[in-house]
């Protein structure tokens, strides 16, 4: 115990932050769960009260406090809007590992992170997965859902998760072979789930004369360890995949917004010498749509594809990543497309991880909001670049009975090469 | 449950819950911990109230009130809480009513003008709302983006645009009102022009939940003026600035904002935000001309001009949106800049005729100094309202006592220019024990009259405004 007290923040290492909240309240106005609870203990301003209270002694860090806890996106829209400049995300999830020493973590949020843990469990999870699709029971399911009601509606948001966008297939370059080394994190959505988006990013790198080194033994990435407070298994995690990377990398590419905000928090949960390299690859790790956008990319003039859209910013990567302005320039490169902004359009999605499973009621109540937002626009196909967000998305649209499809920018990219190929 | 302060019991607690359904009735002690503060630096001091409740319409409030004044339990209606004067602390407990469910704009009417509201809509949705049809509801408290119409009624909160366009008071036509014993008082009406007996609207506006509940308002709207300008205009000394303003107003120009920030200011918004202002000049005017687009650019050239003469040493004039913008971002980031300074700040509102303002300023900041105590100055010039943000540690004890000691001097010094304790912010709990300075017995009289015949038990956000 004592030995993970030094490797890892604690809250008291927080009690200066938590106390100079001026309590003005301004968290209010941005943050998504107060809206749908509107209870002051689900805003930040109510959890800092909180852990003031627990770190001045006069509350005990109960139950009833995690509970509290747990009603936080994580999504940073506090941090850009609070005067004494708080990081409410950070001292949360710092909140919440210390809270697993004392009050334990959840079943089923044990359960979650444990899979995702162990590369092993997540194989059998892609046999099943396989197996269902190749037998189009999806397709039986979906019709099932029709009739189901709420039960059916978990089915459809399942099978929403597995439509694939985009093949593979090996296109010839249209640039000179990059000397550039890269290295691709797909994450586990890709390798596990639906591997759509990693076919979209080799078709885009490699059409603009990329060739990326996808190493074999990396994990998950670990973001919902972190934020969830498990702290050891995340640091293991960062251990793992630090250690795949080569020293002479340039970049590390990152489809998922999730993946991708990770590499910057690996040097606080890292030792040593992996701590050093973790500084150094926090650096060099790019989301694809800002490598994209850094480069002259392929805009092929004869192809087009005629669609309205409209896109969502994940939290991880505005906020996280201040990627903002790169997915939607990608997007409007492309020839046909009537771009249109949706009303905000950086406010979380309510996904969030495991929020979604472990606090349902207020996770649809703020992806009904999102969803509604979208079919605002009008838009044929909305985008966002977020494995995440793709389920908060896919809920809400759900639960306005909306059959919008999703896509990653990058998918749009291949479509129009694979378009222009023909 | 035998910790409760008041009258509450279990049965209560149960008659709450059958009003509004178990989820809106919060009483475990982390729920009530969370409900025993507002925007007010208050220290240490804990008042928790007994329970929370989260009402969805006003026939359930009603409900509330007659259960709470049938056996004396204190209630204090609540929003964002973002008040500056404990307002919505609950010094002797009881039921904290929670209005961030009732946020509904019921109805906005094109034609006559006018919107009817939640008390729990938030001050800056009303103003986005009307602005897309093309109107405009004025009052900008600088906390907008979160505070609501309900709060701004029972505070009679201003901001920046008070000179030209007034407060929360002049746009208030009609309310619905709930009483102490549960019934509903409807006030004023829909008309701009309206003498039908006592304008009881008005009382009920600036009365801080001590009279009744407002759950409903009806406020008047005007047309969204044509084009905005910003201007930064920067002077060696208060003194110059102060002509500039005293300038501009005889010139007979009414700008929609006069504002005033002081060196430390400017140095505290340089220190954290980098946004372009000098850190060499003793006072800057933010200004804002509003109206048809001739006008504007008549008013803008006339101020310049004035500026200019009374030795400005530099204005900033925005462009397009996007710097006007950039510029009010100097203005509004400085209440941020000074809470990064310290853990804390504390903010006072006293206000004095407009002529006094360099003489006040200069008091302010003697005064501060005095007591060892960071000050950054800033305020509404043009209505004489100053904000003085003290950045401090009130675990110090003896921060804590010396800025009670320099409060009080600053409200004397206010007095005795002819100002008054407080502009906008309203009197609270922070104020109450100077009432005497500011108002004469007779006043003091009534107002304690018209409580008790509002609120005889004293139910309605007891130990507000009055010192008991």
């Amino acid at each position: 115990m004592n030995e993970e007290k030094t490797k890892f923040k604690n809250l008291n290492d927080y009690a200066e932050d938590v106390y100079k909240c001026t309590k003005c309240g301004l968290c209010q106005s941005v943050c998504p769960v107060y809206k749908a609870t509107g209870r002051e203990t689900t805003v930040s301003r109510g959890k800092f009260t909180l852990l003031n209270g627990i770190i001045n002694g006069k509350l005990k860090f109960n139950k009833k406090i995690a509970k509290n806890l747990e009603l936080c996106l994580g999504c940073k829209a506090c941090y850009d809007f609070c005067p004494s400049g708080i990081s409410a995300e950070e001292i949360i999830a710092a909140a919440r590992h210390e809270s697993s020493k004392i009050n334990g973590i959840g079943f089923i949020k044990k359960f979650i992170l444990a899979n995702f843990k162990s590369n092993f469990r997540l194989s059998l999870l892609k046999i099943g997965l396989d197996i269902y699709k190749t037998l189009g029971i999806n397709n039986i399911t979906d019709l099932i859902s029709k009739v189901t009601g709420n039960l059916g509606k978990y089915l459809t948001l399942f099978n929403s998760q597995l439509k694939e966008n985009t093949k593979y297939k090996k296109l010839k370059p249209v640039k000179p072979q990059s000397e550039l080394n890269i290295v691709y994190f797909s994450g586990c959505i890709n390798n596990y789930v639906n591997s759509s988006i990693k076919n979209a990013v080799l078709i885009v790198l490699e059409k603009n004369g990329f060739s990326v080194n996808i190493p074999k033994n990396f994990t998950c990435c670990g973001i919902a360890a972190r934020s969830s407070g498990d702290f050891e298994s995340f640091s293991q995690l960062a251990e793992n995949n630090l250690k795949q990377i080569p020293d002479d990398v340039d970049y590390i590419i990152t489809d998922c917004a999730s993946c991708g905000s990770v590499w910057e928090f690996y040097p606080d949960f890292t030792e040593g010498k992996l701590k050093e390299k973790a500084k150094i690859l926090a650096g060099k790790t790019i989301n694809i749509n800002k490598f994209l956008v850094e480069r002259e990319i392929y805009i092929p003039e004869n192809s087009k594809i005629s669609k309205k859209i409209t896109y969502h910013d994940p939290c991880h990567l505005k906020r996280f990543q201040n990627v903002f302005e790169e997915p939607r320039k990608i997007i409007k490169q492309i020839q046909g497309i009537d771009f249109k902004e949706m009303k905000d359009a950086d406010v979380c999605c309510g996904a969030a991880g495991t929020f979604c499973i472990s606090q349902p009621e207020i996770s649809k109540a703020i992806s009904s909001e999102k969803a509604q937002n979208i079919l605002n626009t009008k838009a044929d196909i909305v985008c966002t670049s977020c494995a995440g967000c793709k389920i908060g998305l896919s809920q809400g649209l759900i639960e306005k009975n909306s059959s919008i499809p999703i896509y990653h920018p990058v998918e749009l990219l291949a479509e129009l090469y694979l378009k222009d190929e023909k | 449950m035998s910790e409760f302060k008041t009258n509450i019991n279990d049965k209560i607690i149960n008659s709450l819950k059958s009003i509004l359904g178990n989820p809106n009735v919060l009483t475990d002690y982390e729920d009530r911990y969370c409900y025993a503060y507002d925007a007010t630096a208050i220290g240490e001091a804990l008042y928790l109230p007994d329970v929370v409740v989260l009402p969805e319409n006003k026939e359930q409030i009603c409900q509330i009130v007659r259960i709470a004044n049938e056996n004396n339990i204190p209630i204090v209606p609540r929003a964002s809480g973002t008040n500056l004067v404990g307002g919505c602390i609950p010094l002797k407990g009881g039921i904290i009513l929670h209005l961030s469910k009732m946020n509904k704009i019921l109805n906005i009417d094109k034609n006559n003008l006018i919107c009817t509201v939640q008390p729990g809509v938030v001050v800056g949705n009303l103003q986005q709302e009307v602005s897309d049809l093309g109107l405009f509801y004025p009052p900008d408290p600088a906390s907008l983006k979160v505070s609501t119409i309900g709060g701004s009624i029972a505070q009679s909160s201003g901001g920046p645009r008070g000179f030209k366009y007034g407060t929360t008071k002049d746009y208030v036509l009609g309310l619905e009102v709930v009483l102490a014993d549960g019934t509903l008082l409807k006030t004023g009406g829909t008309t701009v022009k309206n003498v039908t007996g006592y304008n009881l609207t008005q009382l009920i506006v600036g009365s801080e939940g001590t009279l009744g509940i407002v759950v409903e308002a009806t406020l008047k709207l005007i047309p969204k003026p044509e084009e905005q300008q910003v201007m930064l205009a920067y002077f060696e000394s208060i003194d110059q600035a102060a002509e500039a303003i005293t300038g501009i107003i005889s010139a007979k120009i009414t700008p929609a904002t006069l504002d005033i920030m002081d060196k430390n200011t400017m140095v505290t918004i340089e220190n954290f935000h980098h946004v372009g202002l000098p850190t060499d000049m003793e006072a800057v005017l933010v200004l804002e001309v509003d109206g048809f687009k001739e006008s504007v650019a008549v008013q803008t050239q006339q101020i310049i001009d004035i500026c200019n003469k009374f030795g400005a040493k530099n204005i900033r004039v925005s462009q397009n949106q996007q710097e006007a913008d950039e510029l009010w971002f100097a203005r509004r980031s400085a209440f941020g800049a000074v809470a990064r300074l310290r853990p804390n700040v504390l903010t006072e509102d006293a206000v004095v005729p407009r002529d006094k303002i360099p003489e006040f300023i200069s008091k302010t900041r003697k005064i501060f100094d005095k007591y060892n105590l960071t000050v950054c100055i800033m305020g509404h010039a043009g209505d004489g309202n100053i904000h003085p943000n003290v950045s401090l540690d009130l675990r110090n004890k003896e921060e804590a006592e010396n800025f009670e000691k320099a409060a009080e001097e600053l409200f004397d010094a206010a007095i005795e220019l002819g100002g008054s304790l407080s502009g906008e912010h309203g009197i609270g709990m922070l104020k109450s024990g100077f009432m005497r300075k500011a108002l004469d017995e007779n006043s003091i009289k009534y107002m304690k009259e018209i409580k008790k015949l509002f609120d005889p038990k004293n139910i309605l956000n007891p130990g507000k405004i009055f010192h008991e």
